[in-house]
Formats: C-alpha cells, structure tokens, sequence
C-alpha cells in the first residue's frame, strides 16, 4: 500500500528541491525550504553553546561567574576560524532570506497582492505571483546577498 | 488544535520573530564594536550585561519561544508533507511536541542561570 522508504524519499526530495523547469515561485519554494532547515540547524547548535556556557547538562545549579567566562571565551576561540566564519555568511544569507520572503508569504496567506483572476491566456503567467510578489521575492535575494556581504565585511574584511 | 490555528500561530510567531529578533540582532551588531558585544563582559551590550538585563532576557526568552514553535512547527509542516497519515501525523506532532517542550526548558535554565549569573 505504502511505498518503500527509499523511493518515496527521493520523489519528495526531487518535488521540493528541483525548482528546473518551473517559474520563480518554485525556487522561491525550495529556497524557504531549505533556509528554514539551515535556520533550524543553527537554532539547535545555538541552544546548546549557549547552554554549555552556563554548565551543559552537568551542571544544575548556578555556575561561577568566572567558569562561565572561561566556557565563553574557549567557545568562541574555538569558533574563531575561517570554516564557521563562512558557514556563519551562509546562515546570514539564509536568515534574510527566509525572514524577508516569510513576510511575502505572511501577505499572501492573509490575501494580499493575490492578483485578479483573469482568463488563463499563453504563455500562462500564474495571476497569484504577480509583479507586488515578484518585487518582495528579488528583494529577498538582494538583502539576503546584502546580509552576505556585510558578513563577510566582518569576517574577512581588515 | 486544529491545522490553521497551528498556521496561524505559525506566521504570528514569524512576525514576533521579526521583531525580537531584530533587537536580539540590533544589540549584537549595531550597538557598538562587534568584538566588545561578543566578549563576555565590559560593555553594556556584552554577553551576560545583555543577560543580567531583565528587559533584554525577556526578549530572549521570547525569542527562544517564537523560534522553537516556528522551527518545529516548520519540520512538522515537512514531515507530513513527506508522508501522510492520521497515525504517521499524531505521532510527529507529539514527538516534535515533546522535543520542542525539552528545547524550551533547556533555554529557560540557560537563561535563568544567566540572568543569575553574580
């Protein structure tokens, strides 16, 4: 009845994360996607840094402030290299993004800039992805470039 | 709960992250040298001055609220649509639940002791 893991994993993945062929909305789609899972990712990786700086799992009661200290400038020594400097460009461009587009989709799901309906005429520009929509969506990708760059300023720049 | 009252808290929490988010953010980068504000302690926007302020943990407890329902309510949102099913949907909502309830308490300690920190 059901499909076999393998194959159902892959039809989902092709469905969300292969934006070819289709128009913008669809990469808009998969971008969302997979800026909310890398959000997601940081969140987690976030909740736990923060935690170990006061203790971690080990310590259930108020640590010395001076051990919290220590904890904090190990952590971000250790954090302190080229790899997450650019992971944290990526995470940026991803934050903006998704935050940005977020709002055109918070608009849409409310009933703004939905567009007219209107005879479906060739070559079939879908009336529900207007030019409103299309505006927030490039405004999206700048930001989100913006955002990249002023990361990169910080980490990279002199 | 029912399905869009789940959405809708979806997109008010996107828009409370919008916000909190945006000052959490604002003190990290905008309120002086980035170094000073990532240092532990020596400026008024540092790690734990932004801690032991009531004002500015409270808007990272609630960012830590927002966050935890938007970013599970988003892999929930994911995961049946990868798969459906009234068994396969109850048992990800509650597992994502309880996880989700864990991530909150965590964060709360980590705050708490923060905040508490002398």
């Amino acid at each position: 009845m059901t499909e076999p893991l393998i194959p159902q994993l892959k039809k989902a993945l092709f469905g969300w994360f292969y934006p070819f062929k289709y128009n913008i909305e669809r990469w808009a789609y998969a971008l969302q996607r997979i800026s909310g899972i890398a959000v997601t990712g940081y969140f987690l990786a976030h909740i736990v840094e923060t935690g170990n700086v006061v203790g971690g799992l080990d310590v259930w009661s108020t640590p010395p402030t001076s051990y919290a200290q220590d904890v904090w400038t190990a952590t971000f020594q250790f954090l302190d290299n080229p790899m997450f400097d650019l992971g944290l460009v990526v995470i940026g461009f991803m934050l903006t993004y998704h935050t940005v587009n977020g709002i055109r989709l918070t608009l849409a799901e409310f009933g703004f800039l939905q567009g007219r309906p209107a005879r479906p005429d060739f070559p079939y520009t879908p009336k529900s992805f207007g030019m409103a929509q299309r505006a927030i969506f490039w405004l999206s990708v700048i930001l989100a470039a913006a955002t990249a760059v002023y990361a990169i300023n910080i980490f990279f720049g002199a | 709960m029912k399905e869009s009252t789940k959405m809708l808290l979806h997109y008010i929490t996107g828009l409370g992250i919008v916000i909190v988010g945006g000052i959490h953010l604002f003190t990290v980068f905008l309120t002086g040298p980035y170094e000073q504000n990532l240092a532990f302690s020596g400026g008024p926007y540092s790690v734990i001055s932004v801690y032991r302020s009531f004002i500015l943990a409270l808007t990272l407890e609630l960012l830590l609220v927002f966050v935890d329902y938007h970013a599970l309510n988003g892999i929930r949102v994911i995961l049946i649509e990868f798969h459906q099913g009234a068994k396969w949907e109850r048992g990800v909502s509650w597992i994502l639940a309880v996880a989700g309830l864990l991530l909150f308490v965590y964060g709360t300690r980590t705050i708490l002791i923060a905040n508490a920190l002398a």
